[in-house]
């Protein structure tokens, strides 16, 4: 048993492996931590090199893998390169769930049954709320995504980013995902952070490394420490929580994350729930 | 070219930005935090104090970055040379600015700067009767260090002369306190 399988077996790594698909996206939403836009740099992994990783991550004993962006439906492969990575590891994908045209919805009846969840973006049960944040129109395409999804057996979670939520919009919120079919465990809510375009838009709370779970995060420019870390800021790449620019083989930065966390103080546990 | 400051410091290099600003080089390496944590105990070996004496470390150092042209590490070490005890007068002559047969007489010291030049100074073989005079004067380790030393300094002279590290205020303030700008 390698030393990160057992890391992971003890709790010591989460199990996740996150792989940042690309930084490009549609949307332009006020809090985004990577900045991204549909003009900005791709920075995109590849499929090859996502596949890779899946595999590396798994001979090395990771449990399961996450795809974020950007948005990763823009890639032409996406779908395709999702079903393979399943066969190796669970996985979930961040999307905003806008993209769901037709001819990916037909794509999508591919991850029926397979080990994948697709995560959507929904972050208030009140559409100008939400489209005041993700883009004009965006709670009407999410939701039919959502239901044009769930619908063909594809497993749905929904991700809530808000600044402070009530009581009253949470149970609207949770009203709405239920009607769309999807179950209280599969709705997050998590907060906004300090980070790429939040710190301009005046959002978010602050964080630091031990804010965070030590989630291998692989990009195309380096290993992070956390999905949160590769963010962008001022059209600049954060590196306060670059691990390594190598990422192959996977071995490599998951070794020095080990060392990371273990050299971190003691008691210095992950203090956010962000996931 | 960026210099990474502490608040953007990657983790590994973290450490290395505890005690202030370190240099331009840890910062620009910073940039690949395995590069700078597998390097920098290494510099600080070879740079640091050590079974040689530090006015030894200083003759091979600068003479080694005059050979080279490189200004970063010229500036940076004739201030370290002057603390190792290296008169001005020396710390020129190193630098190509004074004849080094004035300052330098001494037999061991004449010898060692031979060798710099003949490591630093040319490529191919050094001529034998070089070495043997090397020899005559340093035990088999101290000739070890010494050319890993010249060597090592070639390299950081290449990267700082390449990607155009600047000299930091307080090092040129002093320089040109003690005449040496
Ligand atoms: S938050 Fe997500 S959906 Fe919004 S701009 Fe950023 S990557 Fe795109």
């Amino acid at each position: 048993m390698s030393e990160i399988a057992e890391a992971v077996g003890d709790g010591v790594l989460p199990g996740r492996v996150w792989l940042y698909a690309n930084y490009h996206c549609n949307l332009t939403c006020t809090y985004c931590l990577t900045e991204s836009a549909p003009k900005v740099a791709k920075r995109e992994l590849g499929a090859q090199r996502m596949l890779e990783v899946a595999a590396q991550a798994r001979a090395l004993g990771f449990t399961s893998l996450g795809v974020t962006g950007g948005e990763p439906f823009l890639l032409s492969y996406l779908t395709e390169t999702i079903i393979e990575m399943a066969e190796m590891l669970p996985i979930v994908v961040l999307t905003n769930g806008t993209l769901f045209t037709r001819a990916r919805l037909e794509e999508a009846r591919g991850l029926t049954g397979a080990p994948v969840a697709i995560q959507i973006s929904l972050d208030s049960a009140d559409p100008v709320a939400n489209d005041t944040m993700r883009g004009p129109e965006n709670f009407r395409r999410v939701v039919a995504a959502i239901d044009a999804l769930v619908a063909r057996g594809v497993r749905v979670r929904i991700a809530t980013t808000a600044e402070h939520i009530d009581e009253h919009e949470l149970e609207r919120l949770c009203q709405l995902h239920r009607g769309l079919g999807v179950a209280d465990e599969d709705h997050i809510v998590r907060p906004i952070l300090r980070r790429g375009r939040a710190i301009d838009s005046g959002l978010g709370v602050d964080t630091d490394l031990i804010d965070l779970p030590p989630e291998l995060t692989i990009t195309a420019d380096g290993a992070y420490w956390s999905p949160f870390g590769p963010t962008v800021h001022g059209g600049r790449l954060d590196t306060d929580l670059l691990v390594s620019r190598t990422t192959s083989p996977l071995d490599k930065p998951a070794n020095i994350l080990l060392r990371l966390v273990q050299g971190r103080a003691r008691g210095d546990d992950a203090k956010l729930d962000i996931r | 070219m960026e210099l990474l400051d502490a608040r953007r410091a990657p983790l590994l290099a973290r450490p290395f930005f505890e005690g202030g600003d370190p240099g331009a080089i840890a910062s620009a390496m910073a940039h690949v935090p395995e590069v700078l944590d597998a390097t920098m105990p290494f510099l600080v070996q070879m740079f640091g104090p050590s079974a040689l004496p530090a006015r030894t470390k200083e003759l091979v150092i600068l003479r080694t970055s005059a050979l080279l042209d490189c200004r970063y590490c010229i500036q940076s070490h004739s201030i370290a040379a002057r603390d190792a005890g290296l008169a001005r007068e020396e710390v020129l002559a190193l630098r190509g600015d004074g004849p080094l047969g004035d300052q330098f007489t001494d037999r061991a010291e004449r010898a060692l700067l031979d060798w710099v030049d003949g490591v630093a100074g040319s490529t191919g073989p050094v001529p034998p009767e070089i070495g043997e005079a090397l020899m005559s004067h340093f035990a088999e380790p101290d000739v070890i260090e010494l050319t890993l030393l010249a060597g090592t300094t070639m390299m950081l002279n290449r990267f700082c002369t390449a990607l155009g590290l600047p000299t930091s205020q307080a090092a040129l303030a002093r320089l040109a306190e003690d005449g040496l700008l």
